[in-house]
């Protein structure tokens, strides 16, 4: 029960990240919807795992979080070195 | 809400049946209605992480946005992370759960600094600009400065050598 409540908060977090990455106006806006949109999909995961049981879901929950770290630096990096246009 | 999880946790066993023996793939019970810490850990982390949702929407600023996701999903992993490795120690797969907070509180810190860091030296707009402080007072122009820096980087672009004549590789 605590456990579906949680679900519904992250999921609804989730979908607050979402629309934040398509109405920003900015391009930081975008990334940093990204890098929230990652840590929240690693919590869900991780909540599926505890709903459901299967402890599979915890190394899916990893590979997730390595993602975006990777995806946020390699962004900042490319358009610090002005290879990718605003 | 329950018949969703029940398909999606058929479709996984029937998928890893075929792989593995039967035995190992029925799901163990995790007790969490028992367990009261984990309950309060874990509707600790969804109010905070909810929260910093609702900063992420009605926030102004990039800055401040950032301000926002970033220190409170560290703040929130505590809860979630903590009360998942509780509610896992029957099983056995507390350690995994420990490891990816782990990983969120090294690397939460540095995705923040990297991406204030790259809004600022492109020169995105703060909020209330008359009002507050630019402490390295180049907003916009260190911008320009720096990328120059970052093209340096390129393999076939050579600066700071001294003139021609004096390099012994001509």
């Amino acid at each position: 029960m605590v456990v579906s409540f949680a679900l519904i908060c992250i999921i609804l977090s989730v979908l607050f990240a979402v629309w934040r990455i398509i109405r920003g106006p900015t391009w930081g806006d975008r990334v940093a919807g990204l890098d929230f949109l990652g840590v929240s999909l690693a919590v869900l995961i991780v909540l599926l795992a505890l709903r459901t049981g299967f402890t599979a879901f915890l190394d899916a929950a990893l590979i997730v979080s390595i993602l975006g770290f990777v995806s946020t630096v390699a962004l900042t990096r490319y358009r610090l070195a002005r290879r990718i246009e605003r | 809400m329950r018949r969703v999880f029940a398909v999606l946790a058929t479709l996984l066993a029937s998928a890893a049946v075929l792989a593995q023996e039967e035995e190992l793939m029925v799901p163990d019970v995790v007790q969490i209605e028992g367990n009261i810490f984990a309950e309060v850990l874990i509707l600790f982390g969804c109010f905070f992480i909810l929260v910093s949702a609702i900063g992420m929407v009605r926030f102004p600023d990039v800055y401040t946005r950032l301000h926002s996701s970033t220190k409170l999903v560290a703040l929130g992993g505590i809860g979630i992370f903590g009360g998942a490795a509780l509610a896992f120690l029957p099983i056995g797969a507390t350690e995994r759960v420990l490891l990816i907070g782990l990983f969120f509180f090294m690397t939460a810190p540095v995705a923040g600094y990297m991406i204030s860091r790259s809004s600022y030296l492109m020169g995105l707009p703060l909020y209330r600009e008359e009002v507050s402080i630019d402490a390295w007072g180049a907003h916009g122009e260190m911008a320009e400065a720096s990328m120059v820096e970052d093209d340096e980087d390129d393999p076939g672009e050579v600066r700071g050598l001294p003139p021609s004549g004096d390099s012994p590789a001509a």
